[in-house]
């Protein structure tokens, strides 16, 4: 390695320093023409998300004051989803309010403390999570175990007699449903807000 | 030139020669819960934990009783499974109900009781299932003083014993409230064979010249125990 | 015959200098004693490397049937069991193969660690060493994801809800994880890049410099007590060592094929006894009932993040791995001199057996999960037989109470049923009939542990039910009474 070869005709200062400029700038800039467009790409799942409301079904078909899982087709899919493209929700109607209004509990079947299917046990009115052992009373508040909350509730309005709900994302703590954060484009229509008992 | 083969030649030839190690799979059964269809899965999992692991020795009324199974129509059993039993501990199993089956899998349960706990003996007699109107509480007291009174006491307060274990009260507003008229009746005329209550003919703890009841002393008795549900007996 | 080999090998090495290159580092000097019987210490590394391999080929051959989109990942792994001929034999041995290699990794690590082979002049080697367990687990994670069945959907939520824990930014990290708004065929595709060509080529990478390192600074010769290491003169003695050194191309090298080859095989034999882990339970979002469990060298997780307190969960879930790796980078820096021999470094001795210690019993909380309920115990749990005998109409009521508002999912009874809250086949002998309804139509009193069921309890099921509670006694035991004041 270290053998000396016969030197070479070195070229000027000038010539060399211009040669390495522009060797790193183009270097540079091929990076950026792949990488940016790469990133870019990767990061295009951030953000900016429609919102589908999804047909529950006619008000007067809905049970009053039991808890239905209710399973719906996420708008937003790939054609090769499969199973995944299926979202389901807690759905209790509560029957009419003072104001004449339809009244609900929409719950997401995610645990609030890491995302475990809640499964709803109608005979005690509750709702059990396999993972940790969190457990929601009927309303979705927190009855035992380590969530930190109480169950998302979904978005909800209705439409000519239907019940529509917010075709969810995935919820986290700081992502819920309810206030959907900045990702999440808000559609100008009329949340339905979480009923108490 | 012959060489004795290898040990991992051996055993890739073991493998793919058809010789089957413990650890290949076999092909599972059905791997959504709503796709099981073999009644005694679909027994074990939904039923046994009231009704007991094999139909009886359970808090439930048990399925496993010959008598049952003859008298009840078949309509019941897909009605009740379907439906529950509001205010009794029978929750409603079908998924329209807010249950956990599917409703072919509600009929697969109903549909198999009788072919595997039924007997084919239709020895004797036995009053109807279904609820007959018109009891009469009162003469129902007599009834029951022939019938019951040797081991629950003459209100019905218990106190006698059978194999040496107390036997416990049926005048109980609580228990009578989570008693439907049905399956008291149905207890009238079946008994508990599994818990040494005797039925509809039966003599253990009765007088020696017990007659088997008619569908007229069910009727009355039915009607005596429900009207202990809001006037407890004795008071 | 021989002088044509001779005469191509020749051909090819004048071109490809093997012989100047690649012959001197296998044959490159190793302290004798690393070289003798206790070389044995010396063989989980390699051994790590070699399951790697294994990795690679089994990896390589389920690729080619394994179909990662997640309409038909599940049908795919069912076809490589059932159908492909050994399909579930390579299924097998990659996931215990893969198992193999997160035990040799950690062996490795520990043998390192206990021995100080981290110390001067080899903490680059150490820094290298943690990146690849990083990796390792890695890629036991991202291939527990592409077994795409509802441990792996669900696997997946739960790494998404830890991640939507980072302050502001989780949110976003949810999103670039999953690839969108939801699991779905995007998160298998990124997981199926990540365990397939982005964590197997920064392995690799990793594997390449940590092999040149361990070159380039030589194999650190046995511990022995009272010759600690002193970064001024240790370059000096160890270059004074290998002149009396053995090449690795010889006993040392043999000792690392044996054990290597051992390990292989004793892979490929539990391949065959236990056979493939899954495919368990249907990817469905909606099929509730998922009972989803982490692969286990995740279980001591999953149980550490039921058992810590919810004012310290986010810090555990974020902060605390982030300490653990930091910690294990620092390492080499804590200490890069001084003694070596376990026997001298009696901290070294307890950090690894309280390690081992808290990961086992953080994994046997979490492969036992005591803490979940089980979601058939009411219906099909049965109550006891003895405990129907002994029973009168009203108890039998309450115990049918008990199966149908799903207190046996959380309650055992003879030792059958869900473990959350206590035993309750005893409970006649501690509670009075009183505190049996106080305690069940109120809970644990400050929303503890067992939610409050006096809405849901009507008066005639509560009188049942305690009664069913209050007789649950041994023979002759006296019921529980309320002690004079």
């Amino acid at each position: 390695m270290a053998e000396s070869s016969p030197p070479e005709p070195q070229p000027g200062p000038a010539r060399r320093s211009v040669l390495r400029w522009l060797a790193g700038g183009a270097g540079a800039a091929a990076a950026g023409a792949v990488g940016v467009p790469l990133a870019a790409y990767l990061g295009g799942a951030v953000g900016g998300h429609p919102v589908n409301w999804v047909p529950i079904g006619r008000v007067a078909d809905l049970p009053v004051g039991e808890t239905r899982l209710h399973v719906f087709t996420d708008p937003v899919r790939e054609p090769w989803d499969g199973a995944c493209a299926k979202a389901g929700a807690y759905v209790r109607y509560l029957g009419p309010g003072d104001d004449g209004q339809p009244r609900f509990w929409v719950f997401a079947m995610n645990c609030t403390h890491l995302g475990c299917p809640v499964s709803w046990f109608p005979q005690s009115g509750l709702f059990m999570c396999p993972c940790h052992g969190g457990v929601y009373y009927e309303n979705g508040e927190h009855a035992s175990g380590p969530p930190p909350r109480g169950l998302y509730h979904m978005p909800w309005r209705v439409v000519d007699g239907v019940l529509e709900v917010q075709a969810p994302h995935l919820p986290t703590l700081q992502d819920t449903l309810e206030k959907p954060s900045g990702l999440v484009q808000l559609g100008r229509s009329r949340i339905g807000r979480p009923t108490g008992a | 030139m012959t060489r004795r083969p290898s040990l991992p030649t051996l055993a890739l030839l073991l493998l793919a020669g058809g010789c089957t190690p413990p650890g290949k799979p076999t092909p599972a059964g059905p791997s959504r819960p709503d796709e099981v269809t073999d009644f005694r899965t679909l027994y074990a999992t939904n039923c046994a934990g009231c009704h007991g692991a094999d139909g009886n020795l359970g808090p439930g009324p048990p399925p496993n009783d010959g008598l049952f199974l003859r008298i009840v129509a078949d309509a019941e059993l897909l009605k009740v499974i379907t439906d529950g039993r509001p205010g009794t501990p029978m929750p409603a199993f079908d998924h329209g109900k807010g249950g956990p089956l599917t409703t072919r899998q509600v009929k697969i349960i109903a549909e198999g009781l009788k072919p595997t706990w039924g007997k084919p003996d239709p020895s004797g007699d036995p009053p109807g299932y279904a609820l007959a109107p018109g009891g009469d509480a009162g003469r129902g007291m007599a009834v029951f003083a022939r019938a019951c009174a040797g081991c629950h006491g003459d209100r019905g307060q218990g106190g006698g014993s059978v194999d040496g274990r107390p036997v416990g009260a049926v005048n109980g507003p609580a228990f009578l409230a989570l008693s439907s008229d049905q399956v008291l009746r149905r207890y009238i005329i079946t008994g508990r064979p599994d818990l040494g209550m005797p039925d509809y003919a039966g003599t253990a703890g009765r007088p020696a010249d017990f007659e088997p009841l008619d569908a007229r002393d069910v009727a009355d008795l039915t009607a005596l125990l429900a009207s202990w549900r809001t006037a407890p007996a004795g008071k | 015959m021989r002088r044509i080999v001779r005469a191509v090998g020749g051909w090819f090495d004048s071109r490809l200098k093997v012989r100047e290159s690649v012959m001197p580092m296998l044959e490159h000097p190793i302290p004798a004693g690393a070289a003798g019987p206790k070389g044995w210490w010396y063989v989980f590394g390699s051994a790590s490397i070699t399951l790697l391999l294994v990795q690679i080929a089994t990896g390589i051959g389920l690729a080619l049937v394994y179909v990662p989109s997640t309409d038909q990942a599940y049908a795919s792994l069912e076809y490589l069991n059932y159908r492909q001929p050994l399909g579930w034999f390579l299924r097998s041995v990659h996931y215990w193969s893969g198992s193999g290699m997160v035990v040799m990794v950690a062996v490795h690590m520990t043998q390192v660690f206990l021995h100080g082979a981290y110390k001067y002049p080899r903490e680059l080697t150490w820094l290298f060493g943690v990146f690849l367990l990083l990796l390792t687990l890695g890629m036991a994670f991202t291939g527990q994801v592409l077994r795409w069945d509802a441990d792996a959907y669900w696997g997946v939520g739960v790494g998404a809800a830890m991640a939507g824990r980072v302050p502001v930014i989780g949110p976003a990290i949810v999103e670039l994880l999953i690839g969108g708004q939801t699991i779905g065929a995007a998160t298998l595709s990124r997981f199926f890049a990540l365990h397939v060509f982005v964590l197997p080529g920064l392995l690799l990478a990793l594997v390449g410099g940590h092999l040149w390192l361990v070159l380039s600074k030589g194999i650190s010769e046995p511990p022995e007590p009272g010759q600690p290491v002193d970064p001024k003169t240790y370059d000096a003695k160890y270059h004074e060592l290998l002149k009396t050194g053995k090449p690795f191309l010889g006993d040392a090298m043999s000792k690392d094929a044996l054990f290597s080859s051992l390990v292989v095989i004793a892979v490929v034999v539990i391949a065959a006894l236990a056979g493939p882990k899954g495919p368990h339970g249907l990817p469905d979002p909606v099929l509730t009932g998922a009972n989803p469990r982490p692969d286990w060298p995740f279980l001591w997780l999953f149980g550490l993040l039921s058992l810590c307190p919810p004012g310290l969960e986010t810090f555990v879930m974020l902060v605390f791995p982030g300490l653990l790796v930091v910690g294990l980078l620092l390492v080499p820096f804590i200490s890069n001199h001084g003694e070596r021999a376990p026997s001298r470094r009696p901290v070294a001795v307890m950090a690894v057996t309280v390690a081992a210690t808290t990961l086992a019993v953080l994994s046997y909380a979490g492969a036992t999960a005591p803490w979940s309920p089980v979601m058939e115990a009411w219906s099909k749990d049965p109550v006891p037989v003895e405990m129907v005998r002994r029973s009168g109409p009203l108890e039998l009521q309450g115990a049918a109470v008990f199966q149908n508002k799903d207190c046996r999912n959380c309650h055992a009874l003879d030792g059958v049923g869900g473990r959350r809250g206590p035993d309750l086949t005893d409970v006649g002998t501690r509670l009075t009939h009183n505190q049996l309804i106080d305690q069940v139509s109120n809970g644990t009193p400050g929303g503890g542990n067992m939610p409050a069921y006096g809405k849901k309890v009507n008066p005639a099921e509560m009188e049942a039910l305690a009664a069913f509670l209050g007789s649950l006694r041994p023979p002759g035991q006296p019921p529980a009474r309320v002690a004079a004041p």
